[in-house]
Parts: structure tokens; C-alpha cells; sequence
């Protein structure tokens, strides 16, 4: 399952805090349309360099879902920064 | 001789790899073999779901920390990836990382060695540590 959402947040030295959630569900039905004329391209390079595009798509599948999960998180004295995918 | 045993000393031969690198590698093998058949013995292990990546870093008086938490799923995506890589672009690369003291063979990363590669990594931990910076890379 590709990841649904994800949360940013952000804090700044003067105590001020941002925390956004975004759904990436919506982000995934925008690129929806960009992905139907990227399988074609997809197919066609695979063919081009002899890798099987049914591998390449599962496998493009496969990386996007397992992004679930994966936290990034950056911190100084002043700053937080974090990006959490759900 | 088992294929693993095989793939070292056909490695060996096309000079990819040099002797005390085989004798490294079939060091490993060994101690991979002992350590699957203590597991067999009844003593299992969680399988580890994230590898963490923590930086403690002083930069001119101000600390900065970093924490990265990769699903192993990831990983095993990536590997995959690597595994798509188109023969001529495989060449170039393996070529890069033999000038660079890398000699890597990366058609031998196949689907059926992934999870074995996966697994290693499970016990792996790595602290270095200096007087301004600390990095500190374990498996949960």
C-alpha cells in the first residue's frame, strides 16, 4: 500500500510552529494522469534497454509503498524540521 | 561446493577480486552458514524493520542533530532497483567503483542472494565518534 499521508512539521527559534499534514492520496490522484502517459515511456525504455517493464513498474510500485514509515528529522538550537510518511 | 562457494572463486578467477578479499568473503560465508544453522536450532530472532541513522554534530559551538528512520523495506526496494540497471549503465558504474577502490560485482545482486543481503544488515551496528560529531547506525 503506497503511503497516504505525510506530516511536516517545523519550529523556529522564536518558539513559533508549523505542523502540515498532507494528503498525499491527492497527490497521488494528480500524478495519476502523468503516470498514464509515463507507463507507455516506461514500456518503451524498458524494451530499449531489455528490462522487463512489468519488472520496473512493480518495482517502482514497490519502492513508493515502502516509503511508509520513514521519518526524517533535522534539529539544531533553532530550527526543527521533521517529515514524517504514513 | 555450494553456489555461493562457486560465485567467490569464479569472482576470484576473472580477477574481480583479489585473494585475501575471496578468503574475506568465504570467511563470511562460513560464519553466515554456523550463524543459519544456530538459528535452526531453535533460536529465532525479530526480523529488524527500520534502519536508524542518528548524527550528533557540534558546528561552532551550535549542536545539530539528525535522525533518519529507512523502513528495511526500502532497502530491499533499493536493492531491486539495482537490480534493474541496464547492462551498459551496470558497466559504467562498476567501472567508477573498481577506480575507486570498490571492485563490486552488481549483476551478482539477484533477487534470490536480496533477502540474504537484507538479513546481514540486521545485525548491524556502526558508532563513530569524534570530538565534535557522532554517528551512530543500528537496525530496530
Amino acid at each position: 500500500m503506497i503511503p497516504l499521508t505525510a506530516t511536516v512539521r517545523m519550529r523556529l527559534a522564536e518558539g513559533r510552529s508549523w505542523r502540515i499534514w498532507i494528503p498525499l492520496f491527492v497527490v497521488w490522484l494528480m500524478l495519476l494522469p502523468v503516470a498514464l502517459v509515463l507507463f507507455p515511456m516506461m514500456f518503451l525504455l524498458g524494451l530499449l534497454v531489455r528490462v522487463s517493464a512489468f519488472r520496473l513498474y512493480g518495482t517502482v510500485w514497490g519502492t513508493l509503498s515502502s516509503l511508509r514509515n520513514t521519518l526524517v528529522e533535522v534539529e539544531n538550537e533553532d530550527v526543527l524540521f521533521r517529515v514524517r510518511i504514513v | 561446493m555450494s553456489e555461493n562457494r562457486r560465485q567467490i572463486l569464479e569472482m576470484l578467477a576473472a580477477g574481480k577480486i583479489n585473494a585475501d578479499e575471496a578468503e574475506r568473503l568465504m570467511a563470511a560465508l562460513e560464519n553466515g552458514t554456523a550463524s543459519a544453522a544456530g538459528n535452526a536450532g531453535g533460536e529465532t530472532k525479530a526480523k529488524a524493520k527500520y534502519i536508524h541513522v542518528m548524527v550528533d554534530a557540534e558546528n561552532g559551538g551550535k549542536g545539530a542533530k539528525v535522525n533518519i528512520r529507512v523502513p528495511m523495506q526500502l532497502l530491499r526496494s533499493g536493492v531491486r532497483l539495482a537490480g534493474l540497471i541496464p547492462v551498459q549503465a551496470r558497466e559504467h558504474v562498476e567501472g567508477a567503483m573498481r577506480k575507486n577502490g570498490f571492485p563490486m560485482d552488481l549483476s551478482a545482486i539477484r533477487p534470490e542472494n536480496l533477502e540474504e543481503i537484507v538479513d546481514q544488515l540486521q545485525d548491524l551496528t556502526i558508532d563513530v565518534d569524534d570530538d565534535s560529531s557522532k554517528v551512530k547506525i543500528y537496525t530496530e
